[in-house]
């Protein structure tokens, strides 16, 4: 098959955005592909669509390819360019522009008439073989409904089918809005999709910390979200990130669990066969296929609501049993800003004052092994460290050793 | 769901086309001139062909439009539920839209499914009509290139007042606030939306006079030993910074960076916070840095020195 800029499935592209754009060292043998055309037919993509991002390195174990974007520089996510590869057929465009022009004046019309009028209106000018046939004709009439861009009504036995924008709706007094919410909402693509429509887009934001990533999975999330707006079970299909083994899980969907640190996207859901709730990384997620309704969904919020009392992150440690932590911090002289990022930061902590230069941070949390990355951003602070997990002080302490040999050694004497 | 071609670029691309061959303007060259801007790189080889070979019947021989209207399209249902759901978002007054339309749409999500686990609980006061009032007219200053007075109070608490040239607001959602940027007195400031009083709305200036400072970059040099799965969670918490990895060896990979010097305190606890699997190579200051905390926390404490000895 020819090559095209445009693909047909997400998911293969959706690998490749993510290897180049995380990781960026690998080369072309060693990702695990079906054949080298089809890698380099993905590269080949990729490069067309995100060509001022993408750099190479070469040296003599050969080259690499990677995306590097600094995204406090930008103001639009580039990676939603690959939802707007969509391939599709010369009937499909060309469909639309007719069927849209058709109806643009407010009117209804039925499949045959829009065939008839196609025919007459557009098609007479052209001496080529193009045709549409009707049952071709009903069936984009039929999408175009599921999507929202036409409604239907009967009349005796014909459907007439009319577009849905006979107000004009106001875009452009949400231009800012969709400026920034298509960079900070979770399923922002879509707001990139709008600004599209903008003759004179907003670019009034910048974003720090700003985890671009995230948007390879808006698919998974759009569905997960309508199944949790719908209240259903939900199938899913998971492919473990470390071992690629697939598998199934049937769940009741609750919440989107977001790390603003790491732009990482969680599903916690009520797992039925194993009786607890489980989290599941969006970028594992494979496929989403919406059940029946849960009658049972308000008693499992209720679960959700009392155990995110206890997370730190998304760990759920071994068996649900809680961790109790203590951090003593001293605070020099001028740090109070010091209580104050843990005041900020505590989520389910709580932080007291002992003394005018002394504080201590207490959490009961599922896994405190979680928390070790935090606490080690007051390194140089703190005063005590208890953990009634012997294992989460254990690997602090050998961190912190480690760590110490690492900047004392000769090796790393400051020239 | 999202992945439709009446979402995708050719058709925006074809819109466009078609909307210059109403005005008439539209030449072989300005045909490929709007896809060579608006479609990805290699469209320009697809495009202007299917249109002119009548694949896509839509321009005739003489590039004019077989259409009776300028294209348009409604916005489909998911766009206008995404926009519904918005409007549940606090940070939705900081615009006030025109909401018509959306009166019968139910929203796609409701605002508490999502859960920001790791953000900081002191974000700005979203609902304050003071802090709205003040982003608003911010914001009209960046739209209309025009001056502002700004009153605020600094860390310390002290008071300033400031007349600048506003460009960007720039969101963080990690501490879930704004900081509006702006160029006053010849240099750059960075102000906290959340400390601002008052905003005043002034002249209009050239845009062409001003020229926005460079920030002060860095490159961070990184080993990263790859150990506890080290090598997605450091690649993925600083995915946002422009980067280049390298593999050295089994495990073993050199991560550069570039980053802010305005933001090295931030950047040096954020490595911290990965302990021994990430070692900082260059600059030596970062090095410093990091050797003086590390330092600090051994010299505090006997409950740490014990931890040693276990």
């Amino acid at each position: 098959m020819a090559y095209s800029e445009l693909i047909k499935n997400f998911e293969r592209v959706r690998n490749y955005m993510r290897e180049f754009y995380v990781y960026g060292f690998k080369r072309r043998e060693e990702y695990s592909i079906k054949s080298a055309r089809s890698y380099d037919n993905e590269r080949r993509r990729i490069e067309s669509w995100l060509s001022d991002y993408m750099s190479f390195h070469q040296d003599v174990s050969g080259k690499n390819v990677f995306l590097s974007v600094d995204s406090r520089q930008i103001p639009h996510n580039p990676l939603h360019k690959a939802f707007k590869a969509k391939s599709f057929t010369a009937k499909d465009i060309t469909l639309h522009f007719y069927i849209m022009d058709l109806l643009a004046d407010g009117g209804t019309l039925s499949s045959k008439e829009i065939v008839d009028h196609i025919n007459d209106n557009y098609l007479s000018k052209f001496s080529g073989s193009f045709s549409l046939d009707e049952s071709t004709v009903r069936k984009k009439l039929k999408e175009y409904e599921s999507l929202g861009l036409l409604r239907s009504e009967r009349s005796g036995r014909e459907v007439l089918y009319q577009r849905t924008d006979e107000e004009a709706f106001h875009l452009i007094s949400w231009a800012d809005a969709l400026a920034f919410f298509s960079e900070e909402n979770p399923v922002g693509v879509i707001g990139s999709f709008l600004i599209d429509k903008l003759d004179r887009p907003s670019d009034a934001f910048r974003f720090k910390h700003h985890y671009i990533l995230h948007t390879l999975d808006s698919d998974v999330l759009c569905d997960l979200l309508v199944a949790i707006d719908e209240r259903r079970t939900t199938e899913l299909v998971i492919r473990s990130l470390r071992s690629a083994r697939e598998y199934q899980r049937t769940i009741c969907p609750l919440k989107i669990y977001i790390s603003t640190q790491s732009g990482r996207q969680y599903l916690l859901g009520y797992h039925y066969r194993g009786r607890r709730m489980v989290f599941f990384r969006l970028d594992a997620i494979k496929k989403v296929s919406a059940g029946n309704v849960e009658k049972h969904y308000d008693k499992y919020l209720r679960y959700q609501e009392k155990f995110d009392r206890h997370l730190w992150g998304v760990s759920t440690g071994p068996d649900h049993n809680l961790d109790h932590i203590e951090m003593t911090i001293h605070l020099g002289h001028g740090e109070e800003f010091v209580l104050q990022r843990l005041e900020r930061e505590k989520r389910h902590g709580t932080v007291e004052l002992l003394d005018a230069q002394t504080c201590r941070f207490t959490a009961d949390v599922y896994d405190a092994s979680e928390m070790l990355p935090w606490l080690r951003t007051f390194l140089g602070r703190i005063v005590d460290l208890k953990c009634s997990n012997p294992l989460v002080e254990n690997m602090f302490y050998e961190d912190l050793r480690r760590m110490d040999a690492m900047y004392r050694g000769d090796d790393h004497a400051v020239q | 769901m999202l992945f439709s071609e009446i979402y995708g670029s050719y058709f925006q691309v074809v819109a466009a086309v078609l909307t210059e061959a109403f005005d008439g303007t539209l030449t072989a060259s300005r045909l490929t001139a709007i896809v060579q801007e608006k479609a990805f790189a290699e469209s320009a080889l697809s495009i202007p062909a299917a249109l002119k070979s009548e694949d896509w019947p839509l321009l005739d021989s003489d590039l004019r439009p077989v259409l009776q209207h300028k294209p348009t399209m409604p916005l489909t249902l998911l766009q206008k539920r995404w926009l519904k759901a918005l409007l549940s978002d606090p940070r939705i007054a900081l615009f006030d839209p025109d909401m018509t339309g959306l009166e019968e749409i139910e929203p796609l999500y409701q605002q508490d499914t999502f859960v920001f686990f790791d953000q900081c609980a002191d974000g700005d006061p979203f609902h304050d009509p003071a802090y709205i009032a003040c982003f608003r007219t911010a914001l009209k200053a960046i739209r209309e290139k025009r001056k502002l007075r700004i009153r605020f109070h600094d860390r310390t608490g002290a008071r300033h007042s400031l007349e600048c040239m506003p460009y960007r607001l720039e969101y963080s959602a990690k501490d879930d606030k704004f900081r509006l940027l702006a160029i006053g007195k010849r240099r750059l400031h960075t102000v906290n939306m959340a400390r601002v009083r008052s905003c005043e709305l002034l002249d209009p200036y050239d845009p062409k006079k001003i020229t926005l400072p460079h920030a002060r970059l860095e490159e961070l040099t990184l080993i990263l030993h790859d150990e506890r799965n080290a090598l997605d969670r450091v690649l993925l918490h600083f995915s946002h910074f422009e980067k280049e990895t390298f593999k050295l060896d089994d495990r073993l990979y050199q991560i550069k960076l570039r980053y802010d010097k305005d933001d090295e305190t931030e950047l040096l606890i954020r490595v911290l916070s990965f302990g021994p699997v990430l070692e900082v190579k260059a600059p030596d200051g970062f090095i410093r840095l990091m050797r003086s905390r590390i330092q600090k926390q051994i010299e505090y404490g006997t409950a740490l020195f014990s931890g040693f000895s276990s």
